[in-house]
C-alpha cells in the first residue's frame, strides 16, 4: 500500500508523517512520533488505555486510523501539563492516589479530562462513572478515580481555590 | 452396626463411618486394602469429592460389612 | 481510632512514582525501545496434546526482514520451575521440545525487523504434529485410562498435600449437626493492563540485559541464569514500572525466555510483547478447583470437625500450583478454631493452560466454600451468622495445631464492627440484601521453595551530603505502592521527611536481592529490612550527635521530622542536614550507609503474621434474570499498623473489584483445552458504573513481627467478596450457589429448580 503524507497537531505541535495508511492513530503517536504516554492493552477497542482527545473529543487511539485525523488537533497525556503546571485532573489524581500500576492512567486521565470538559458539573458520581466506563482499571477498583474527578468538578483545583 | 476396620482394627460405629475412616487415614496399608478388593482408591476418592450423596462411602461400607460377616 | 503517633506513617502522601504516572512519563517494558532492536513473535501449538515430529523454519527464514527462528532444540532444554528446591516440580521447558501439552504452548519463536513481519513469518514455519488424545478436566485426567501428560506421572497426579490435626472421626462423633457440600471453583485471568512483555539484549561479552514486566527481578535473574547457562550476575533485570502482576508475573514466561534465546543467537535486542489474546490463552491462571467440604458442629454453633478434599486443575505444568494447593487447604480452616481438621489436596495435570498463583492464592476458593457453608449451617440451626463466627473466631495467641501461631488478631473486633454496621444500615431498600464473609490471610511465606541463598529481603540506606537518603531495595513496585510504603518506613525510622527519600528498585544491577511482590510479603519483609537499614544509619548519625552535643550519658538523642534533639529537652538540638554534613567529615568523606535484611525464622509452616477481615456486601439480586448489582462493600480490616494510607484504600478497593469479578463476572470457560473468551469483550472485567462504594473500618492491632506493627493488606482482601456475594444471594433467595463465578444462568436455573421442587428453601 502506498504511503501517505499526513499533517496534524499533537499537543499544539505540528507533526508531519509519511506512513502506511493502515497505521492506527495510537501506532502513529507511539511508534512514529514518540508519544509513549499513551498505551495499548487489547485488540478489541475494549480497554481504553489508548484514549486520547481528537479535537477535544475522547477517542480510543486504536479505533481510528491516523489518516482519519489529518489536519486535526490531538491531545495526549503529555499535552496536559502547561508550563510546568499540572492539569487539575492530574493534580487530583495525585492527591487521591487514583492510580496504582499506572498503565491505564494516561488513558483514564484523558477520558476524565474530556468528560469534565463536556460535563463540568456532573449531577452525581454515577454520571462520572459512566463517563469513564470505557476505561478498564485492574488495580484501583475505580473509586479513587471517581473521587479525583469529583474533586475537580467540585472546584477544588480552580485557580485561587 | 459397629465393626472393626479391616486394616488397623479400630472400632467404628457403622459401615459408612468405617469407610470414612479408611479414606481419611489414606496411608499405604489402608490404600492397599482398597486395591486388594479390586477397587481403585483414587476413583472412589474422586467420586466422593465430586458427587453429592455418599455413594463411595456407602459402597465401601457395604463391602467391609460383608467381609466381616463372611 | 487512636490518634496518629507517627510523623510519616499512616498519612496521606503522594505516591513517590505518582508524578511520573500522571504525566505519562513512566516507561514500562511495553515502551522500551533499544537501538537495533528486533521484534519477536511466538508460534504456538494449536493442539492440546501432541508430539512434535518436526519443525521446519526454512520458508520463514526466507521472508525478507526475518533474522532468526528458534525452537526448543536451540535451547539447553532445561526443565525449569519456580519450585527450584523440588526438581520433580520443575517440569516446564517453555519452548517445549518433545511434545506440547496445552493449546498455546510455545513451539518456536521468530525475530524480525518489524512486528508485522515476525507475525507473517509464524505462518511460514512448518510444524508436523502427531496429535495425541487429550484430557482437560482433572476428574477425567485422574482416571486410569486417561492419557499420561508428563512421563512417569501416574494418574496425572502432580502434587498432593495433606493437613490434619485432632481426631477427625472422634470430633465428628461429638458433632450434633453435620453438613456436606460439593463446590466447583473456576479459574480467573490476572488480566494485567500491561500484558507480558520483555526486551532482552544480549551482547557478545556474554552479558544479558532484560527489561521485563515482573513482580520479582531477582527471581527472573536467577531463573534465566538456570535456563540459559549464564551466570546470575551477568544477567541484569530491569523493571522500573510494571503494569500489574497479581501473581502472574514472577515465574519465567515465554516473553522472557524466547526474547533471551533470540537475543543470544543474534546479539541484538529482541522485544516480545504478548497480545491480549496470548495473555489470556498462554499464561498461567488462578487454579480452578473441585471442593468437597464436610463440617460438623454442635447445635449451639461450636465448630467440631471439618474434612475437605480438593482436586485442582493444574493444567499442563506445575508453576506455583503446588503452593496454591497447600494454601487453599490451610486457609479453608481460617479464621476459625477447629477441634479437628483434615484436608487432602490433589493437583492434577490436564491439557489446558497451567494454573498458578493469583491474588489470594487459593484462599478465595477456600472462603467461597467455607463461608457459605457456615451461613447454611447457621440457617439450618437457626443461629445468628455473626454469633456463630464469633464463637469460633481465631484469637491472639491461638495455635493452629502444627501450622501457625497467631500473634496479632483483630477478628472479633472486625465481627463487632460489621455487626454494628449492619444494625446501623437498618432497613434496606427493596430487593437489597446483605451477605457477609470473614477471612484471614498470610503476610508473606516462610518456605524457601525457591532455594535462594539470600535473605528474603534486603535494604541499603545511604545518606548524601544534602541529607537526601538513597534507599535501595529489591522489593518490586507493581502498583501496590511498595516504593512509597518503604520510603515512608525509611523516613519514619530515620526521623526525616518523606521528601528526603529516594527509592531505587527494579534493577538487579543496583538493588539487593529480594523475593519480590507476591504472597503479600513486601510491607512486612522488605519493610523490616528497610527499618533495620534506616535504624542502622540513624544509629551512626546519633553517635556523631552524641559526641557533638556532649550530653550527660543518661540522656537520649533522637531524630524526628528532620530535627536531631535531646529527648528530655527537645528544643535543644540541630537540623538533621547539618548533622549529616558534619558526620561526613568525621567519616573521611564517606557517606553514612545502613544495611538491613529480613528472613523469617521459626515462624511455623506458613507465614510470620496473619491479617484478618470481615466484609459485608450489599447486593441487589434479580432471581428472574439472575442479574446482580453491588451497592455497598464494607470491610472491617485488621492489617496491624497502616503505613501508606492512600495505598491501603487503593488496595482494598482494588482487591474488592477483582474479588467481585471472581464472584459474578469473570467466567473463563475452557472447552477441549481451549479458552473460549480470550478477549476483553467476552471476558468481563468490572467497570466503573458497576463498582460499589467501598468503606473501610480499620481495626487497631499491633503485629509484633511487622515493621511498626504492620502486616499485609491487599491480598487477603480478595478472599471474602465472592463468598459474601454468595451469602447475599442465599439470604435473598434461599439459593445455595456452589459454583464460582456465579453466572446469571446459574441463578435463573437454580431458581427454576427450586420452584419445581415446591419452593421453600
Amino acid at each position: 500500500m502506498e504511503k501517505q503524507l499526513l499533517r496534524f497537531y499533537v499537543n499544539d505541535q505540528e507533526c508531519e508523517l509519511f506512513i502506511n495508511p493502515k497505521t492506527l492513530l495510537v501506532e502513529a503517536l507511539r511508534d512514529h512520533l514518540g508519544f509513549v504516554g499513551t498505551k495499548r492493552g487489547c485488540d478489541t477497542a475494549s480497554c481504553g488505555v489508548c484514549t486520547v482527545m481528537v479535537n477535544g473529543m475522547a477517542v480510543k487511539g486504536c479505533s481510528v486510523l491516523a489518516v482519519q485525523v489529518n489536519g486535526m488537533n490531538i491531545t495526549t497525556v503529555e499535552g496536559l501539563e502547561k508550563d510546568g503546571k499540572l492539569d487539575p485532573v492530574q493534580a487530583a489524581f495525585l492527591d487521591e492516589g487514583a492510580y496504582q500500576c499506572g498503565f491505564c492512567t494516561s488513558g483514564m486521565i484523558m477520558s476524565a479530562r474530556a468528560f469534565l470538559n463536556e460535563t463540568p458539573a456532573p449531577k452525581d458520581t454515577m454520571e462520572i462513572r459512566r463517563g469513564i466506563e470505557g476505561n478498564l482499571c485492574r488495580c484501583t477498583g475505580y473509586n479513587s478515580i471517581v473521587r479525583a474527578i469529583d474533586a475537580v468538578a467540585k472546584g477544588k483545583y480552580r485557580e485561587g481555590a | 452396626m459397629s465393626l472393626k476396620c479391616p486394616v488397623c482394627g479400630k472400632l467404628k460405629k457403622d459401615p459408612v463411618d468405617c469407610a470414612r475412616h479408611m479414606f481419611g487415614t489414606g496411608d499405604k496399608p489402608h490404600k492397599a486394602w482398597f486395591e486388594a478388593q479390586g477397587l481403585s482408591y483414587i476413583d472412589l476418592l474422586l467420586s466422593q469429592a465430586t458427587e453429592p450423596g455418599n455413594k463411595a462411602y456407602i459402597e465401601v461400607g457395604e463391602l467391609i460389612a460383608k467381609a466381616q460377616q463372611g | 481510632m487512636t490518634a496518629n503517633k507517627y510523623s510519616v506513617l499512616n498519612t496521606r502522601v503522594h505516591n513517590v512514582d505518582g508524578y511520573a504516572k500522571v504525566t505519562g512519563r513512566a516507561t514500562y517494558t511495553f515502551d522500551v525501545k533499544l537501538p537495533g532492536m528486533l521484534y519477536g513473535k511466538i508460534l504456538r501449538s494449536p493442539h492440546p496434546h501432541a508430539r512434535i515430529i518436526s519443525i521446519d523454519p526454512t520458508e520463514a527464514l526466507k521472508l525478507p526482514g526475518v533474522r532468526a527462528v528458534v525452537t526448543g532444540k536451540d535451547t539447553l532444554g532445561v526443565k525449569q520451575g519456580i519450585w527450584r528446591r523440588y526438581p520433580e516440580l520443575c517440569d516446564e521447558q517453555i519452548l517445549t521440545i518433545e511434545k506440547v501439552r496445552y493449546i498455546g504452548e510455545p513451539v518456536a519463536a521468530v525475530a524480525a525487523i518489524t512486528e508485522e513481519i515476525a507475525e507473517q513469518a509464524l505462518d511460514l514455519i512448518d510444524v508436523q504434529y502427531e496429535v495425541l488424545p487429550f484430557v482437560d478436566d482433572p476428574m477425567e485426567a485422574i482416571k486410569k485410562e486417561a492419557p499420561m501428560i508428563h512421563e512417569g506421572v501416574e494418574r496425572n497426579v502432580n502434587v498432593t498435600r495433606h493437613i490434619e490435626w485432632g481426631d477427625v472421626e472422634e470430633a465428628f462423633e461429638e458433632a450434633e449437626y453435620v453438613r456436606e457440600d460439593w463446590f466447583k471453583l473456576g479459574g480467573q485471568a490476572h488480566m494485567c493492563m500491561e500484558t507480558r512483555a520483555t526486551v532482552a539484549s544480549y551482547t557478545s561479552d556474554k552479558k544479558l540485559t532484560v527489561y521485563t514486566s515482573t513482580q520479582s527481578p531477582y527471581y527472573h535473574q536467577a531463573l534465566l541464569a538456570g535456563v540459559l547457562g549464564l551466570r546470575e550476575s551477568d544477567i541484569r533485570v530491569i523493571a522500573h514500572y510494571v503494569g500489574g502482576g497479581f501473581g502472574g508475573k514472577f515465574e519465567l514466561d515465554a516473553s522472557q525466555f524466547c526474547a533471551s534465546i533470540l537475543s543470544m543467537k543474534l546479539s541484538k535486542p529482541v522485544k516480545i510483547v504478548f497480545t491480549r489474546e496470548e495473555d489470556f490463552v498462554a499464561t498461567k491462571r488462578r487454579t480452578p478447583m473441585y471442593y468437597y467440604v464436610r463440617t460438623g458442629v454442635k447445635k449451639d454453633g461450636t465448630f467440631c470437625a471439618r474434612e475437605a478434599r480438593v482436586f485442582s486443575n493444574g493444567g499442563a505444568y506445575t508453576g506455583m500450583g503446588a503452593t496454591a494447593l497447600y494454601l487453599t487447604g490451610f486457609f479453608h480452616s481460617f479464621p476459625y478454631k477447629w477441634k479437628a481438621y483434615r484436608y487432602d489436596g490433589y493437583r492434577v495435570y490436564t491439557n489446558s493452560l497451567p494454573s498458578t498463583s493469583m491474588r489470594g492464592f487459593g484462599a478465595p476458593q477456600a472462603m467461597f466454600c467455607s463461608e457459605q457453608q457456615i451461613d447454611w449451617i447457621a440457617a439450618d440451626l437457626g443461629l445468628d451468622i455473626i454469633e456463630i463466627r464469633r464463637k469460633n473466631a481465631h484469637t491472639s495467641g491461638y495455635e493452629v495445631p502444627g501450622q501457625a501461631t497467631i500473634a496479632s488478631c483483630g477478628l472479633t473486633q472486625c465481627l463487632d464492627k460489621i455487626e454494628q454496621w449492619i444494625k446501623d444500615r437498618g432497613k434496606l431498600p427493596k430487593n437489597r440484601v446483605i451477605g457477609i464473609s470473614a477471612a484471614g490471610f498470610m503476610t508473606g511465606g516462610i518456605f524457601n521453595w525457591f532455594d535462594t541463598p539470600y535473605s528474603f529481603s534486603s535494604a541499603v540506606v545511604t545518606i548524601n551530603y544534602d541529607g537526601v537518603v538513597e534507599l535501595h531495595v529489591g522489593a518490586q513496585d507493581i502498583g501496590q505502592g511498595s516504593n512509597t510504603t518503604l520510603a515512608m518506613i525509611c523516613a519514619e525510622a530515620l526521623g526525616v521527611k518523606l521528601e528526603n527519600i529516594k527509592v531505587h528498585s527494579g534493577d538487579t544491577d543496583h538493588c539487593p536481592a529480594d523475593l519480590g511482590a507476591w504472597g503479600s510479603r513486601q510491607t512486612l519483609m522488605a519493610g523490616n529490612a528497610t527499618k533495620m537499614a534506616a535504624e542502622d544509619a540513624k544509629k551512626q548519625l546519633l553517635e556523631f550527635a552524641s559526641a557533638k552535643f556532649g550530653y550527660n550519658i543518661v540522656y537520649d538523642v533522637d531524630i524526628k521530622d528532620g530535627w536531631v534533639y535531646n529527648v528530655a529537652r527537645p528544643e535543644r538540638g540541630m537540623h538533621y542536614v547539618d548533622l549529616v554534613k558534619e558526620a561526613l567529615r568525621g567519616k573521611d568523606g564517606q557517606r553514612i550507609v545502613g544495611r538491613g535484611h529480613y528472613t523469617p525464622h521459626r515462624k511455623g509452616m506458613i507465614s510470620p503474621a496473619y491479617s484478618y477481615m470481615v466484609q459485608a456486601v450489599e447486593a441487589e439480586i434479580d432471581a428472574e434474570t439472575g442479574k446482580i448489582s453491588l451497592h455497598n462493600c464494607v470491610t472491617a480490616h485488621d492489617c496491624g499498623q497502616p503505613i501508606n494510607t492512600l495505598g491501603l484504600i487503593g488496595q482494598l478497593e482494588g482487591a474488592a473489584s477483582m474479588a467481585a469479578g471472581y464472584g459474578y463476572l469473570e467466567n473463563m470457560p475452557v472447552e477441549d483445552g481451549k479458552v473460549m473468551n480470550p478477549n476483553l469483550v467476552d471476558y468481563k472485567i468490572i467497570r466503573a458504573p458497576d463498582m460499589p462504594e467501598c468503606e473501610i473500618i480499620e481495626i487497631d492491632t499491633y503485629e509484633p513481627e511487622g515493621p511498626y506493627g504492620a502486616k499485609e493488606a491487599g491480598e487477603g482482601l480478595t478472599n471474602p467478596t465472592a463468598a459474601a456475594l454468595g451469602n447475599a444471594i442465599f439470604h435473598a433467595t434461599g439459593l445455595k450457589m456452589k459454583q464460582a463465578p456465579i453466572m446469571p444462568e446459574m441463578i435463573v436455573n437454580a431458581f427454576k429448580e427450586k420452584k419445581k421442587e415446591g419452593g421453600t428453601p
